[in-house]
């Protein structure tokens, strides 16, 4: 049995931060991945600033075969079901378009920490003092003891699993479907992320250029036909907006734990367990969840080499720090952050002010028809809490995280 | 651009008292709109190291055995040197090395520079972007030499190795009646260390940054030779060293400047205006009317102008000819000030609880019966010292600074107090004078002193109490980020520029400067193992 200061299961872009902080800090860090690297990651790969900056900071410059074709992107145009269209720059110029497979194995490697891949972990032990980490390589079962484990594979966590074994029945699941179409002809800006508030297409609906195709994605609650909603897409894009396109040649789909950072329902694990990027729950606004990923990783890391240097309670020390994590992603959801600040990485008051009294009348009203597409959730109470605890608290409750 | 020094133009100072300008409702908080956790942009580049992947180690710790250097390698030792006094950055070095002589400093960079292994020099420690966090490779520390050698009280200079910590030079002076002239007010960092990267004291703007009163330094070369420097010998690496953030060698001994001791006659005026109490400040600096002069903010609406004397006569001076220009008030009348303040506006009642509080806390503090005799202040550092950790210090200290010139100044402390403001609810500023020596013009290129300060140079640090409260790495960062953005906006410098936030270096003193100093740089230190990440 191979003892190490801390195993990290996952190798997403969260993996890669905590594994930066740990192997800096001169922990022993092993990361755990089930497939073979580089492997396979379903996402847009559109980057916010803010986690094109972190891996700026902690990896060095992007090599080019990390990015896919259009290699930047310069905002995200809304799309409304009144017609109305508004393209917003994301602050401070473009980011990157990440090819998620590439992109994970170079911020990985370059972490500095030992990659064991193609093995699956299967379960835990949290002894107090030690974990032991049951996996298989290969098929082959293996196991591990550490001090701590970073829970980092994603929303459909094993690391979850292993602890909260009711966890992932207590949440709304959806599921998120991507389709890669020939392009005959496409109006559609390849500069831009495009979205549409359309209540009638999804709870998620996206499209952009990638590769010389085009992405049509949809999003809605675990159970809907992903065939059917896709192909309404296409045909709602080709009807209002000109888009023409071939069949698909390609198509990937998974779930996704949308919900917790609305309602401030994290999940941030128990013991020497900690969880981290979006198995926790993480995603921005314009479900772009990448940047959340790097910040939350590095806080986590953090939190480990901190609570062991000042021998503190390895969850206390975690809570208190991911809460500045917490503030950020829950502002952009939070209805009086929108209205009186800017918790947004792109200027969405400032583009709606730019607009006539009659467009700014219509997107208010499509938006409201949209949010009450989410009234089944029963999250508005919630949310309504949420902020209103913001400026009593200054932050976000930490009773209401798993 | 580079901003390069215009070493032609002599100082021109104009000892006429300024015209008093209405102060103007600070407009900066509004242009800055974004919360504080909403990060705009891409502008901040933080570097965070990659640790060393320690190639060749085992040669090299055999290489030390053969001198033997005795290296420390077992994880108590090692852990140990985890992180700085900032808090934010964590490395653990492979091996730890006690300095003790010149000579075994002189062995292990040659011995460094051979195995190519960073060697991180530190003293107190008390860094706070990680420049003395070793990310693998060996870490030198300092303290082991800290010995004073020889007081002259007829020239008026020590001679002490550069590991000592100023506390313990201090004591060892005061045995002949003598003082330094200037020492941080953290008296835990290390002479050597002070020497590298400036250092202010509340009368720096008398007597100049602490860096500028080393009168020779003997200094051991990244290439492992035992160099003594002046203004007269070796003056190109003296120049160099002196505030060249450890780059260029390791200082091993120091002369150092000294005076005679003597105790303080300490005033305090205290203002409802940032502005004011700048301004008041540089008068006093511009007519030499103080020998102690610097600014400790309570909050922003109480402001703390501390002035003190080293004489009767400079005291009986100040109050014949400047005390009526100041524009502060004393104790009773800032009462009066506050209680009318807040008469009108009764929903800040928390705030003049703080203030309150905070009075009650600290101003005893400062009179402690065991400092003062006869209404004097004895051993100033000690007190300062003192209530700056058990004030403002706690396990982390983040303290972003600006330096700017002094026409500059007014507008950099405004800035950052808006940034101080929506990042944490209680913060503290501290601003005081550099006085610059002309002579000095090239040890000052890419150092804290910025390049268009004249005759002084200014410099306020913004200091949040953080208390019990833990913030992540980010916030922190973003927090200094958004105070170093306007350095580089207004083309100021900063105390804390190395580390993690070497980012800045290139936006604050241009390509051609850097490059300038990389290339000397790489003839010194080949391997580039002395203090790596730490500029370059």
């Amino acid at each position: 049995m191979r003892t190490v200061d801390v195993i990290i299961v996952g190798a997403g872009l969260s993996a890669a931060a905590a594994a930066k902080r740990l192997v800096d800090a001169g922990l022993e860090t092993i990361v755990l991945e089930r497939q073979k690297l580089p492997r396979h990651k379903i996402c847009s790969g559109i980057l916010s600033p803010r986690g094109h900056r972190f891996l700026l900071e902690n990896f060095g410059p992007l090599p080019r075969e990390v990015l896919h074709d259009p290699v930047s992107c310069r905002g995200v145009t809304f799309h409304f079901p009144s017609m109305v269209s508004m393209p917003m720059d994301f602050f401070g110029g473009t980011t990157p378009h990440l090819h998620r497979k590439e992109a994970d194995y170079w911020a990985v490697k370059s972490s500095g920490a030992e990659i064991h891949d193609q093995t699956s972990f299967v379960g835990l032990q949290d002894n107090g003092d030690h974990v032991i980490v049951k996996a298989r390589r290969m098929g082959e079962p293996v196991e591990y003891r550490a001090r701590q484990v970073i829970g980092a594979d994603g929303p459909s966590s094993q690391v979850i699993r292993a602890i909260y074994p009711d966890y992932p029945q207590s949440i709304p699941w959806f599921f998120v479907g991507q389709k890669f179409h020939e392009i005959i002809e496409c109006p559609l800006d390849e500069q831009y992320f495009h979205f549409w508030f359309h209540p009638g297409l999804g709870h998620y609906t996206w499209s952009h250029a990638r590769d010389g195709r085009q992405i049509v994605g949809v999003g809605f609650k675990s159970g809907d036909n992903f065939a059917k909603k896709h192909a309404n897409v296409v045909n709602y894009l080709s009807d209002k907006h000109g888009v023409r396109l071939g069949e698909p040649l390609d198509d990937e789909g998974c779930a996704e734990n949308f919900g917790p950072s609305l309602i401030n329902r994290y999940v941030f694990g128990k013991g020497n367990v900690l969880i981290t990027g979006q198995a926790s729950g993480f995603l921005n606004m314009i479900g772009e969840g990448m940047s959340c990923a790097l910040h939350s990783g590095a806080i986590c890391g953090e939190a480990v080499v901190e609570a062991r240097l000042r021998n503190r309670p390895m969850q206390e020390m975690y809570r208190r720090m991911i809460a500045s994590e917490v503030r950020r992603t829950t502002d952009q959801w939070n209805p009086l952050k929108i209205a009186f600040d800017r918790p947004h990485e792109a200027d969405f008051p400032a583009a709606l002010m730019a607009m006539g009294w009659r467009d700014r009348a219509k997107v208010l009203r499509d938006l409201w028809s949209f949010i009450v597409l989410y009234k089944e959730f029963k999250w508005g109470r919630q949310i309504f809490r949420a902020a209103m605890q913001r400026p009593l608290i200054g932050g976000y409750s930490m009773k209401r995280w798993l | 651009m580079a901003k390069s020094i215009d070493t032609g133009t002599m100082i021109s100072e104009t000892f006429q008292r300024k015209v008093i300008e209405p102060s103007t409702p600070s407009a900066y908080s509004d242009s800055c709109h974004v919360g504080p956790d909403a990060l705009l942009g891409i502008k901040r580049q933080q570097t965070n190291p990659t640790r060393w992947n320690g190639q060749s180690w085992q040669e090299f710790a055999a290489a030390l055995r053969d001198h033997d250097i005795e290296l420390r390698e077992n994880i108590a030792a090692r852990g140990t040197f985890a992180t700085d006094a900032g808090g934010t950055a964590y490395g653990l070095p492979h091996g730890v090395v006690i300095a003790r002589s010149a000579a075994q400093v002189s062995a292990l960079l040659k011995a460094a520079q051979q195995f190519r292994v960073p060697v991180t020099v530190r003293g107190g420690g008390l860094t706070t972007e990680g420049e003395s966090v070793a990310f693998g490779g060996v870490l030198l520390d300092m303290t082991g030499m800290s010995q004073v050698l020889h007081v002259d009280t007829d020239a008026l200079t020590v001679r002490t190795e550069g590991g000592i910590f100023w506390h313990s030079l201090a004591e060892e002076l005061r045995r002949h009646g003598m003082d330094y002239l200037s020492a941080p007010l953290n008296l835990t960092s290390s002479v050597g260390g002070t020497l590298g990267v400036g250092g202010i004291d509340v009368n720096s703007p008398r007597l100049g940054c602490s860096a500028d009163q080393a009168l020779s330094v003997q200094v051991v070369t990244p290439r492992g030779n035992i160099v003594e420097c002046s203004d007269t010998q070796n003056a190109e690496l003296f120049q160099r060293v002196i505030l060249g953030y450890g780059q260029f060698g390791v200082i091993t001994e120091a002369t150092l400047k000294i005076r005679r001791y003597t105790p303080l006659r300490m005033h305090y005026f205290y203002y409802d205006s940032l502005r004011i109490a700048v301004e008041d400040m540089q008068l006093l600096n511009r007519n030499d009317a103080s020998d102690y002069s610097g600014i400790l903010t309570i909050m922003d609406c109480a402001v703390n102008l501390l002035v003190a004397f080293d004489s009767d006569e400079r005291e009986a001076a100040f109050r014949a000819n400047w005390q009526s220009h100041l524009r502060g008030h004393g104790e009773p009348g800032f009462a009066l000030c506050m209680l009318r303040r807040y008469v009108l506006r009764p929903w800040k009642l928390p705030e003049a609880w703080f203030l309150f509080q905070r009075k009650r806390e600290l101003f005893p503090e400062f009179r402690r019966s065991e400092y003062m005799r006869d209404g004097l202040m004895h051993d100033r550092t000690v007190v300062f010292s003192r209530a700056v950790w058990k004030f403002w210090g706690s396990k982390q200290m983040v303290i972003p600074d600006l330096a700017t010139s002094a026409e500059k100044f007014v507008e950099a402390v405004e800035r950052g107090n808006a940034v101080c403001r929506k990042y944490f609810p209680h913060y503290t500023l501290y601003c005081v004078g550099i006085k610059l020596r002309p002579e000095h013009k090239a040890h000052y290129e890419m150092s804290c002193i910025p390049p268009d300060a004249e005759g002084w140079a200014y410099g306020c640090e913004f200091e949040p109490m953080i208390g019990g409260q833990v913030y992540s790495r980010d916030y922190f960062q973003s927090f200094k980020n958004a105070i170093y953005d306007i350095g580089v906006d207004l083309g100021g410098s900063y105390y804390r520029f190395g580390g993690m936030m070497k980012g800045y270096i290139r936006r604050v003193f241009g390509d051609e400067v850097v490059d300038r100093h990389l290339a000397m740089k790489r003839e010194a230190d080949p391997a580039m193992i002395l203090n790596r990440d730490v500029i370059f």
